[in-house]
């Protein structure tokens, strides 16, 4: 059986979260607005409006470009691509084209299976977004809202192999926008959109096939979902002869099926030329060296890091480093515990993930510190509290803001390992339950449990367990 | 014209990419301008250029020290959007309404 | 005794502060004058013209009497109250229809735009505003400034030469020059894209300043080509003209092409005079190139004697004054002058025309259509006249990509080329060190009405002398330099480095003070009677 592989690239077009639109004042954001009402004469396309380039896009799109490993060009320049469009006010877009920011690039995305796909980026460049336009009863509506918008165009090679690494890129994009503050990329809400050009060739060919281009895919799953759809329709049009013509392909989400939309009418000629309103963008040394002197690691680098520093597995550093935030408190426990860091990681993702999840939170906005998590983890190591207490007092401090020692002395919540007390607890307990004390001696040892239980309840659960278990095994004898 | 270099078909073409429509003898009498200018153009292409010069995007070099800073991120509202919706020739439900693009039937 | 509106901005505006006259005695002056020269205003329908239209300016399209009015008000308010007003305060102006101001039609001359109210202004205009200068109104063009001569104006009667009025005013800033030639407002804002201030001041006998390319804000100016486009004065005397370039120039925010360059005081050494300053004649500008469409080539025709003789008369004026006249300074890219501009403005303006499509503003057709693209070609087909149609065919042309290397690419070196020219008389260390050359403005004086309109490549080349200015970006200022025989104004011409637009002004207003007592000088033009 003749064995194929898929050839895919992905063209993904990223929504930056600035403040502002790249070349005028309005929210770059308005996803609740109604419609045109987040315009102005630059974004609307007003005669005689003129853009005024903004420097965070700028700054971010040399953070990803950096990140991606790509050569950052000290100076690049914007162009105008014409066309007619509804959606395009001005009847060009400003985007860069044969001088934009970075030249090439890649990024080692780690597979599920343990290896690692190169993937290389072939273009990635800074441009404004259109408007929206929908259809009702023949006619066109447009809203101008996100006109401006700021994106980066970013495209990868042919380096994709199958549809789980077309989703694994995607996933590994998405944490490194996040990561570095670039972009919400939220793909159902089009901060991220990714367009897959796929071909198939037999495995061990060089060739390049024809491809096709899926548009309109908005989840990650949905990409999977609709390369996988993909590459089984071209093998299957291939084995059965058919010619495989480039189409593009609309995604339906709902039928979970791919569409054949029109075919472009002629070869555009988009007559690219340098965008006379705008000066090159100069990126001096200051402001380069300024803009990655605090660089981060990232989170690929972390998670092998984790891996070897910390001695974690593999699935506890893939979770620690899933957000920035959140990996960074780990790390700041980890140092102020100063102990076993698998045990911070176990804190970490067994409790202190449960109220980030229940909360709907980043670590960042914890109001327990690391060094109040570390300082609980201590708690329970010193047998100041115990385990529960201890899990409790990481909501606690949240809701409180308090650190974990103020609100176990302001409670009262330090363990009772006082031998005297507990043997007081513990004789008031044997005193007032005869009858259980009547079978323990009769040999019913497992009610030891028991008289555990209540004695902890009496102390309101600050006793400590062990010692409490020592003392009325010592009293129950008799 | 033998020596006509935007002949009536690349015309049209032009007419077109340009989303123009030219009644005949506005269509003819703009052809022969173009042609006309493109005479004159064709000087250039006798300038003797050196490989070393550049094509130049504006007359003066915009040299860092005479060029603005970029912008600041800061949100700053137009004062009236309302009025920018207003001018358009066609608007419904705070939108602006243009004909569709007839769909094509595809199998 | 003068009447207000022909004295000059400067002492208008010094009455004006020391109470001698209000500023709506200014304005209604000016009014008064629009009243007895203007006739009726341009109008996409005007029907046959008639004799009376013939004898008239018709500058206008739109008169702004209301917001005038509340304007001058308010700066005889503040004056009453002891406020010191701008500088321009209660100076009658007028602003090229190409120019958005908020609340007022905004045409471009264009029945693509005649019903498009604008919702903001143009930084040019809010800084005269801002300087306490009253808005007269919004002034005739050719259509989207496209053309040498006002006649392609969609807003009908085009402006006529108060000289003479079976002439052409000049083009595109023709209602500008026409108005202040005729007193109907002491300044004008216009705009220079290859010559565009500088001809039809020169044929209208008054002073016009192209400044240094990003020198004024385009922020607001319906842009043609937008690395050429400079927005400046026109105004009937050097200092005038120096004023309102104070108020204009500047960095703005909202133009990222604006420079940073700090804006001198214009006035300030003015009057000091032209000794040791260095100004070239060139012979490259005393050539005239037509291409030959008989013979296909290009053809060289000497300047008209009586244009020759105005700029030599102030080459000796200058060089009384104390100026160092240096001749032959070679400037041998002059002539490639216009056929890269016909290149780079239509690449550039077919661009800037693209966002003209019936969605958002302006024109829609009004013919039902239910496809997209047919609205589209219906809209533009309808909408621009000749011009813009010119223009956009010729810019779709030559950067379509299999040509942009030969055409677009290649009119971009030369512009180089031309920068070089410029670069090198220039440069302080070179073999000119010129501070300025002085040439003429225009290769003829103003030429009767329908003499060159039709012929888009003759038309084109009235801008010979002044487009490699605005390819080069420096600053260039035009100046009345005597009649032509016919009585027509003759027009000369300074140019310097970027940023010299104050050594510009010295140099004219020495010419201006040297020929004060000239018999040309008390000639008015034929409206005034
Ligand atoms: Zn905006």
């Amino acid at each position: 059986m003749t064995e194929y592989e898929a050839i895919i690239g992905l063209e993904t077009h990223i929504q930056l979260n600035t403040e502002t639109k790249i070349f005028c004042g309005c929210k770059a954001d308005s996803w609740d607005d109604a419609p045109n009402t987040n315009i102005c004469p630059v974004c609307s396309g007003l005669p005689g409006s003129l853009p005024a380039p903004n420097r965070a896009v700028v700054e971010k799109a040399v953070r990803l470009a950096h990140a991606m490993n790509a050569d950052i060009q000290t100076e690049s320049y914007f162009d105008r691509k014409n066309y007619f469009y509804p959606d395009l006010p001005k009847g060009y877009q400003i985007t860069q084209y044969d001088k934009s920011i970075a030249r090439g690039g890649h990024m080692d995305v780690p597979m599920p299976d343990g290896s690692t796909r190169r993937v290389g980026i072939h273009k990635l460049h800074m441009e404004e977004d259109a408007g929206k336009t929908r259809n009702e009863k023949g006619r066109r509506l447009i809203d101008f809202n996100r006109c401006g918008v700021p994106l980066i165009e970013m495209v990868t090679g042919p380096d994709i192999r199958s549809a789980d690494e077309a989703a694994e890129y995607l996933i590994r994009l998405r944490q490194l926008l996040r990561w570095l503050d670039i972009s919400e990329a939220d793909m159902e809400k089009a901060h991220l959109r990714a367009d897959a050009n796929v071909s198939i060739r037999v495995k061990g060919e060089t060739v390049f096939n024809t491809k096709t281009e899926i548009k309109n895919v908005n989840s990650i799953e949905g990409v999977r979902a609709a390369v996988e759809k993909e590459i089984a329709r071209q093998i299957q049009a291939y084995e059965s002869g058919e010619k495989i013509e480039a189409w593009t392909l609309d995604w339906d989400e709902n039928t979970q099926t791919l569409r054949k939309m029109r075919s472009k009418e002629t070869e555009a000629d988009y007559r690219y030329f340098k965008e006379p309103d705008l000066l090159a963008v100069h990126l001096d040394e200051e402001w380069l060296s300024g803009l990655l002197a605090d660089f981060p690691e990232l989170p690929l680098a972390r998670r092998l890091r984790f891996i070897e520093q910390y001695g974690l597995p593999e699935y506890d550093a893939n979770i620690l480093t899933s957000e920035r935030s959140l990996s960074d408190y780990f790390e700041a426990a980890v140092a102020a515990y100063g102990g076993d860091a698998k045990r911070v990681s176990n804190w970490m993702m067994n409790d202190v993930l449960k109220l980030l999840n229940e909360r709907g939170l980043e670590a960042g906005a914890l109001k327990l510190t690391a060094e109040g998590l570390a300082d609980i983890i201590k708690l329970v190591d010193a047998n100041t509290v115990n385990t529960p207490t201890g899990k409790s007092l990481i909501e606690k401090a949240h809701d409180s803001g308090k650190t974990p020692q103020e609100i176990v002395e302001s409670e009262g919540l330090a363990q009772v390992s006082d031998d005297s007390a507990i043997r007081d607890i513990a004789r008031q307990v044997i005193a007032a339950n005869p009858d259980n004390v009547e079978k323990y001696r009769g040999g019913k040892d497992s009610l030891i449990g028991w008289f555990v239980g209540q004695v902890m309840r009496e102390s309101g659960g600050k006793a400590d367990p062990n010692m409490t278990r020592a003392v009325l095994e010592e009293l129950l004898k008799g | 014209m033998a020596d006509e270099k935007i002949t009536p078909e690349l015309f049209a073409h032009l007419v077109e990419l340009a989303a123009l429509e030219l009644g005949p003898e506005e269509g003819e009498y703009i052809r022969k301008q173009l042609n006309n200018q493109l005479k004159a153009i064709e000087e250039l292409v006798q300038v003797p250029l050196d490989p070393t010069t550049l094509p130049a995007s504006h007359g003066v070099p915009y040299t860092p020290a005479i060029s603005a800073e970029l912008r600041e991120d800061l949100h700053n509202p137009f004062p009236h959007p309302e009025a920018i919706l207003k001018g358009a020739p066609k608007t419904e439900d705070g939108h602006f309404v243009v004909p569709d693009i007839p769909h094509e039937d595809l199998k | 005794m003068t009447e207000l509106c022909d004295l000059s901005a400067a002492e208008l505006a010094a009455r004006i502060r020391n109470g001698e006259a209000r500023a709506v005695d200014a304005l209604d002056s000016a009014l008064a004058r629009v009243a007895a020269v203007d006739g009726r205003p341009g109008t996409l329908d005007p029907g046959d013209l008639t004799a009376d239209d013939q004898a008239k300016v018709h500058a206008f399209i739109t008169l702004t009497v209301e917001r005038a009015r509340a304007q001058a008000e308010a700066v005889d308010k503040k004056l009453a109250q002891g406020e010191i007003p701008g500088p321009l305060a209660g100076v009658p102006f007028t602003v090229k229809d190409i120019f958005v101001v908020e609340g007022t039609p905004s045409t471009a001359s264009s029945r693509m735009l005649a019903n498009f109210v604008a919702p903001y202004t143009a930084t040019p205009v809010a800084r005269m505003e801002a300087a306490g200068a009253v808005m007269l109104g919004k002034v005739n063009l050719d259509e989207f400034t496209y053309g040498s001569s006002n006649e392609s104006s969609a807003f009908q009667p085009h402006p006529r030469n108060p000289w003479d009025t079976s002439r052409v005013v000049g083009g595109s800033s023709g209602g500008s020059a026409a108005a202040v030639a005729a007193g109907e407002g002491a300044l004008s804002l216009g705009t220079d894209t290859a010559g565009s201030i500088r001809q039809p001041a020169a044929f209208c006998g008054v002073v016009g300043v192209k400044p240094t390319y990003g020198r004024v804000s385009r922020y607001g100016l319906i842009a043609f080509g937008s690395s050429l486009d400079c927005p400046g004065p026109l105004a009937r005397d050097v200092t005038d003209a120096a004023l309102m370039l104070n108020a204009i120039a500047g960095p703005d925010a909202r133009d990222a092409t604006a420079v940073t360059v700090p804006v001198p005081d214009y006035t300030a050494g003015i009057e000091d005079g032209v000794k040791g300053l260095r100004i070239g004649l060139s012979p490259d500008f005393f050539k005239l190139t037509y291409y030959n469409h008989e013979s296909s080539e290009m053809e060289e025709r000497p300047l008209p004697d009586d244009i020759l003789a105005a700029v030599m008369q102030a080459a000796d004026k200058l060089s009384d004054a104390g100026a160092r006249i240096v001749e032959n300074v070679p400037m041998p890219h002059t002539r490639y002058g216009i056929p890269a501009y016909f290149v780079i403005s239509r690449v550039e303006a077919a661009s800037n025309l693209h966002r003209f499509d019936g969605v958002k503003y302006g024109y829609r057709t009004a013919d039902k259509v239910d496809d997209l693209r047919a609205m589209y070609r219906k809209t533009r087909g309808e909408a621009f006249g000749p011009q813009p149609k010119l223009r956009i065919l010729m810019g779709m042309y030559v950067s379509a990509a299999q040509y942009s290397e030969q055409y677009y690419q290649q009119a971009l070196k030369v512009r180089s080329l031309i920068r070089g020219d410029f670069d090198s008389v220039f440069d302080a260390s070179g073999e000119h060190k010129l501070d300025a050359l002085l040439t003429p403005t225009t290769p003829t004086t103003a030429f009767p009405i329908g003499d060159v309109y039709g012929d888009s490549v003759l038309m084109q080349y009235a801008d010979q002398l002044t487009v490699t200015a605005d390819h080069a970006g420096i600053p260039g200022l035009s100046l009345p330099g005597g009649l032509d025989a016919g009585g027509l104004p003759i027009g000369i011409q300074l140019l310097g480095p970027d940023f010299s637009e104050a050594s510009l002004f010295r140099i004219a207003r020495t010419y201006e003070r040297e020929t004060e007592t000239a018999a040309w000088r008390s000639a008015r033009p034929k409206v005034l009677g």
